[in-house]
């Protein structure tokens, strides 16, 4: 793509620091943390989804780099460097670019290169509050900017994890359940798999092996695999220990031993991914699924329900604003809330920015202890063309 | 003007290189090098118009995508690892008999349950929860790789670079299962691997190719035609 033109440049720099000041007088500090980040960090936590449109490069000493994907990373490393004990609350805010590979091809839509606006607040113990308070930034940010007609639309990770919890599971199947989440169509392999009682297949000596396990003695049971490979002539020398072999053939020879996931729980499952509503209906729509499964999903609904009163409280309207049980299942690190807000009101809008909860990465790049965080991104470029009409 | 001639990319090193040249032997169309000894352009005796340059077979590929050769001569896994949408850049002229090698996933063999590419993602769940990160796998095929665990659903894990003695790595805890080239499945066994059953990745072996981008004249395509109908009625 060619380089912008100066006026492009102008406008998006007029913009950007129109947003910046809103975002700074709700409290937040403008920082700027590094483009080039090091690239085992994102590589590691976000995959190689991500790293297949990830500029990922090793510069003359040999160190692996990446120009950054998105800004939440650097700017949760950013805070853990400040506060590594990440017992403060902070507030940050920031503009400048972020890089992707379009595998298709550099667009408009869907530029290499674009700037990122946004806010992420870490530590706020009220959860709910603080959901509301980033919902109610990012929308006055592009409303301000002059969008409209724009959409919202909410979802709930928690409120699966909640559902899972309430099923009655054993908790092998709880974590694949949970795992495989975010890849629709493989949970939904899964969920039939399990729903027809497909036992596991394999090597017959191996499963001849997992029958002979007993589950109440996980020593016992690591000694006769070990016994096995030993006779076998198979040298442990990886990083894969034999507890971990032990525990997966422990797995195994539990779903040899185990009844089919009952239909009403497969079905409840499917209920649950089905719901798209009004973002106010939904609470009591999920509530009578869950009655009708028999389960009480307890706090995570009135999380739902209290959110969305905070957030009309704060003036935005959400009459329009739908909720999916489905939305946000190709996020991976977010743990909560997920939205994002749409250009135009057809079906073939735009999203002009998004963000919701990661209560669990701070942890995963090196924070002691879990640190509640939730941010949103705007993706300045688009909201700039929706502004003028060119998306 | 003399009539532009059909030019041919040939392995200049490496395991296609010896192969490659005694396949335009038996087709009767010996490569000769032109100038000295260690010069990377050459011709084919007994056929005029042609222009031969000794590339490595990696070379071979960026030089087809580009149009600067017209065919070449490489192996297929270096071509779908190169170019994700291989057909729009390329035409498969002929496959050529040499340089078989399947591109597989391999794991260590003490993982006893563990056989197929869906068990992968389940190890990839126990692995981050007991060590806190992903699976590596270490390859050279990284685009081939990442195409081939996304169809089967395996998000897990990440790509360590290895462009040497890759089966090495699991062993020396450098990555936890490999992607690697293998013809008879010696060298795995030797430093304890096993193929998952459904981990071919692609059968590979040489190919006559055509780039679709390089500048196609009469002379040329019929010239391209010998070639392929030469080379192939040798192989």
């Amino acid at each position: 793509m060619a380089a912008e033109s100066a006026r492009k440049f102008e406008a998006l720099e007029a913009q950007a620091a129109s947003l910046l000041d809103g975002f700074r007088k709700a409290g937040y500090e403008q920082v700027a943390p590094s483009i080039i980040q090091p690239a085992d960090i994102f590589l590691d936590q976000i995959g190689e989804a991500l790293r297949g449109r990830t500029y990922v490069f090793t510069d003359l000493a040999g160190e692996e780099l990446c120009l950054r994907p998105d800004l939440t990373v650097p700017v949760s490393r950013l805070y853990l460097e400040r506060h590594p004990r990440a017992e403060i609350e902070a507030r940050y805010c920031y503009n400048g670019p972020a890089f992707r590979f379009q595998p298709l091809g550099p667009s408009l839509i869907h530029p290499r290169e674009f700037r990122q606006a946004g806010i992420e607040c870490f530590g706020a113990a009220d959860r709910d509050k603080a959901d509301a308070e980033i919902v109610r930034l990012a929308v006055e940010g592009v409303r301000e900017a002059g969008l409209k007609p724009f959409r919202l639309r909410f979802g709930d990770i928690a409120l699966f994890y909640a559902l899972i919890d309430a099923l009655a599971l054993p908790e092998r199947w709880r974590l694949k359940l949970r795992h495989y989440f975010w890849r629709p169509p493989e949970f939904h392999a899964l969920l039939g798999r399990l729903a027809k009682g497909e036992r596991p297949d394999g090597d017959g000596a191996v499963a001849a092996l997992a029958a002979t396990l007993g589950t109440d003695d996980p020593v016992r049971a690591e000694e006769l695999v070990a016994d096995y490979l030993e006779t076998k002539g198979l040298p442990l020398s990886g990083n894969r220990t034999l507890g971990e072999i032990t525990e997966r053939l422990l797995d195994y020879a539990a779903d040899l031993r185990a009844d089919p996931l009952p239909k009403e729980v497969a079905t409840v499952i499917d209920y649950y991914l089905a719901v798209d509503t009004p973002s106010r209906e939904a609470a009591d729509r999920i509530a009578m699924i869950g009655q009708g499964a028999g389960i009480d999903l307890g706090p995570a609904l009135s999380v739902l329900a209290r959110r969305f009163d905070l957030i009309e409280q704060a003036g935005i309207d959400l009459g329009p604003a739908r909720f999916a049980t489905e939305f946000g299942r190709n996020l991976e690190y977010y743990s909560g809330l997920v939205f994002q807000i749409e250009a135009g009101a057809s079906d073939d809008a735009s999203t002009v920015a998004g963000g919701g909860r990661y209560d669990g990465l701070l942890r995963s790049l090196g924070a002691p202890v879990q640190v509640p965080a939730v941010g949103s991104a705007i993706h300045t470029e688009r909201l700039l063309a929706a502004i003028r009409g060119l998306a | 003007m003399p009539a532009p001639k059909l030019s041919i990319g040939v392995p200049a090193k490496g395991r296609l290189k010896d192969a490659a040249a005694s396949l335009f032997e038996q087709a009767g169309l010996a490569l000769r090098k032109s100038g000295h000894e260690r010069g990377y352009r050459g011709i084919v005796q007994g056929l005029d118009g042609v222009e031969v340059v000794f590339l490595s077979a990696a070379e071979i590929v960026h030089q087809l995508k580009a149009g600067h050769i017209h065919v070449g001569i490489t192996g297929e896994d270096l071509i779908r690892e190169t170019l994700p949408d291989a057909e729009r850049s390329v035409e498969f002229l002929a496959p050529l008999g040499f340089g078989r090698a399947d591109v597989v996933v391999a794991v260590p063999d003490y993982w006893i349950d563990v056989g197929r590419m869906a068990d992968l993602e389940d190890v990839a769940v126990q692995f981050a929860r007991a060590h806190g990160r992903r699976l590596r796998v270490a390859t050279k095929y990284l685009n081939l790789t990442r195409r081939f665990f996304a169809n089967h659903g395996v998000a897990g894990y990440r790509i360590v670079e290895s462009v040497g003695a890759t089966e090495g790595t699991p062993a020396a805890g450098t990555a936890e299962l490999i992607v690697d080239i293998t013809t008879t499945g010696t060298t795995l066994k030797a430093n304890h691997l096993k193929l998952l059953e459904d981990g071919l990745i692609l059968k590979s072996q040489a190919h006559l190719v055509a780039a679709r981008a390089a500048a196609w004249t009469q002379g040329t395509v019929e010239l391209k035609r010998v070639v392929r109908d030469r080379l192939s009625g040798a192989s």
